[in-house]
């Protein structure tokens, strides 16, 4: 059994339990806090990114009076319906730009009676030209849905092969989307055009709530736009040559969406940095009262051969020792608090919202542990360089 | 073996200078085993730390074994400390948070050292009668066997030179003769440096060389 600076750093952490838990505590709230930021903002536009990848589309065209309701719906599965001419589908096709264009259905299920799921989203798609769902159809299940089938989004609690009751009328579920991180997509039922419209006619008969949208309507047309052109020229030709539409364009969508975070995620950055400030002071603070009280035995060290830098080093370890430990415990709290919080977070930040990627998540927990680490580090610099340097005799007297 | 030369140190208390070690001159060979003795505030402690490179001189040098400590680094001075020279306090030297055993070994964390350090901390505090108490802390011994924990520490780097700071200030005479003798076998085997300031007469008059602080004044006795 040596003896190793190591071995006295640790021993003086556990001397005074009490105040060695405060300074990791008070880590920890600022490690806590960063790392709970900047997880959700990663996770959110991680989402978002997906979430648009996923819908495939550059412009959504929507009613231009439902504008608003069709971004809520978009970013935040907010259940709403509107519906315009299908005509709309052939001029949308012939404006400059426009690669292909898709229509899409929204109808909503009523809450009593009729059906399995209260406020679900059913979307109608056309498997011939739909660019956004059909072509997972195609990948996944190998052939075009039958008349009594559909599709779920992931978040929707039942299973592949199951029976849902819609209108009156039963489907069978034939598999479902991969996660996306929007509700939007996440929460709806999808089934082709054919499907919804013989669902509504038949409604009148079968169902205790009769759905009245007319044959020829529908919610929303995607477009895929001519790379030549980019998506906000390709709206403004849109809503130039058709009258009372608008074209969302998605990128749009999400920059919104990053303005409205910025905004929020600067007044918790001032927060925190003042989180970090009062911290560091606060360290700094109880490093030199340490340091202090302890001269007496640095000058003893000193005296027995100890160099500056060993001296410097002992403090220098104990409180980076402090941090880090503070740092995991900020980071587990963190994690733990967003894990419990999770809906809550979802629900009031209004936007879809998924954990980052395992890599980026590394990548932030390594940042946080690194700012802890340097919380503690700059916090005892001065106090251990100060101790350092006094001169053996003149350490060893202070404490008489 | 040390050679002290025209050195003084004076501090600033209340306004007034005081000449704590003033103008003194010292030869000690190797070997010798010298005391100093002198009426309380006379200097003693503040020379005892002067001669082993703790504090700065305001003039004059001391020099150990050929090295003048205050012209080399502060890095070497700590390693020539570490190596040569040990000192036992006046007061509690002890650190609180290491038991006996450890603090004994103390010494062994700051340098390149060989052998089994455990094994000499043990013989060592076995010699100061201590074998009972080696994972006992600080607190948990009597302010004696404190004491002697230094004293067992003093010896630990094999070193060249002891400065011993009244000793065995709060020991018993039985336990003193005890201690005495030890320093004065380490000093006869060794061929160990010894200066040993203390407020006893008869511990001085025991050793062969003794020396007198008066107002930082050092006479030859
Ligand atoms: N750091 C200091 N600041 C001011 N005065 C000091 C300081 N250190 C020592 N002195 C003064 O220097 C003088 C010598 O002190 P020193 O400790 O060397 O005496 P001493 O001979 O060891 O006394 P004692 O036998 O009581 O231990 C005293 O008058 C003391 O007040
Ligand atoms: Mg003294």
């Amino acid at each position: 059994m040596g003896i190793s600076l190591f071995g006295i750093a640790e021993r003086n952490l556990r001397r005074k339990y009490f105040r060695s838990i405060a300074i990791a505590l008070s880590v920890a709230v600022v490690a806590g806090t960063l790392f709970s930021v900047t997880t959700v903002m990663e996770s959110v536009e991680l989402s978002l990114k997906r979430g648009t990848a996923r819908l495939g589309a550059d412009l959504m065209v929507v009613p231009a009076e439902y504008e608003q309701k069709a971004r809520a719906a978009l970013l935040a599965g907010e259940p709403t319906t509107f519906f315009m001419s299908g005509d709309l589908l052939r001029r949308v096709r012939n404006v400059k730009g426009v690669k292909t264009a898709a229509p899409q259905l929204f109808l909503q299920s009523a809450s009593y009676a009729c059906c399995d799921v209260a406020e679900a989203r059913l979307i109608g798609f056309d498997p011939e030209v739909d660019f956004t769902i059909a072509p997972w159809v195609k990948q996944r299940l190998d052939r075009p849905l039958g008349p009594k089938e559909i599709l779920i989004g992931r978040e929707v609690t039942y299973d592949v092969g199951g029976v849902m009751t819609f209108y009156g009328q039963e489907f069978t579920i034939a598999g479902y989307l991969e996660l996306t991180g929007m509700r939007f997509l996440d929460n709806s039922i999808f089934m082709p055009l054919d499907t919804a419209r013989r669902m509504i006619r038949e409604s009148a008969s079968k169902a205790k709530q009769t759905l009245t949208v007319s044959e020829d309507q529908i919610s929303t047309i995607l477009v895929q736009i001519d790379p030549k052109y980019s998506p906000e020229q390709v709206a403004i030709y849109i809503e130039h040559d058709i009258d009372g539409v608008k074209a969302v364009v998605s990128e749009q969508v999400i920059s919104s969406v990053r303005k409205q975070l910025f905004v929020l995620l600067r007044s918790i950055l001032v927060v925190s940095v003042i989180l970090w400030v009062m911290a560091l002071l606060m360290i700094g603070v109880i490093f030199s009262m340490i340091v202090n009280e302890r001269q007496r035995e640095v000058g003893l060290l000193r005296a027995m051969g100890a160099r500056r830098r060993a001296v410097f080093g002992l403090i220098m370890y104990e409180a980076s020792t402090l941090s880090i430990i503070g740092g995991l415990i900020g980071i587990a709290i963190g994690g733990g608090s967003l894990y419990a919080l999770r809906n809550v977070i979802r629900t009031s930040l209004n936007v879809p919202y998924l954990w980052p990627e395992a890599d980026q998540f590394l990548v932030i927990i390594v940042l946080c542990l690194f700012l802890a680490f340097l919380t503690g580090v700059v916090a005892a610099l001065y106090p251990a360089f100060r101790s350092s340097r006094m001169e053996p005799y003149a350490a060893i007297r202070k404490g008489e | 073996m040390i050679e002290v030369k025209n050195i003084s140190k004076h501090y600033q208390a209340g306004g007034q200078a005081v000449h704590a070690v003033n103008d003194a001159n010292l030869h000690i060979e190797r070997g010798e085993f010298l005391s100093i003795v002198g009426h309380s505030g006379s200097g003693k402690t503040t020379l005892l730390s002067l001669m082993g490179g703790l504090t700065r001189p305001d003039s004059g040098t001391v020099v150990i074994d050929g090295v003048d400590l205050w012209s080399i680094s502060d890095d070497e001075l700590s390693g020539f400390r570490n190596r040569k020279i040990n000192f036992i306090y006046q007061f509690a030297s002890l650190i609180p948070t290491l038991t006996a055993l450890e603090n004994v070994m103390l010494p062994s964390a700051f340098g390149k050292w060989t052998g089994d350090t455990e094994q000499r901390a043990r013989e060592l505090l076995g010699l100061v009668g201590l074998s009972d108490k080696l994972n006992s802390y600080p607190s948990e011994l009597s302010g004696g066997q404190q004491r002697r924990v230094a004293i067992a520490r003093a010896f630990i780097n094999e070193p060249e030179v002891v400065l011993a700071d009244e000793p065995t200030g709060d020991l018993d005479e039985d336990t003193e003769a005890e201690i005495f003798n030890l320093f004065r076998r380490f000093n006869e085997e060794k061929k160990l440096t010894f200066v040993l300031v203390t407020h006893s007469r008869e511990l001085a008059a025991k050793t062969r060389r003794q020396v007198r602080m008066t107002h930082g004044v050092l006479t030859e006795n």
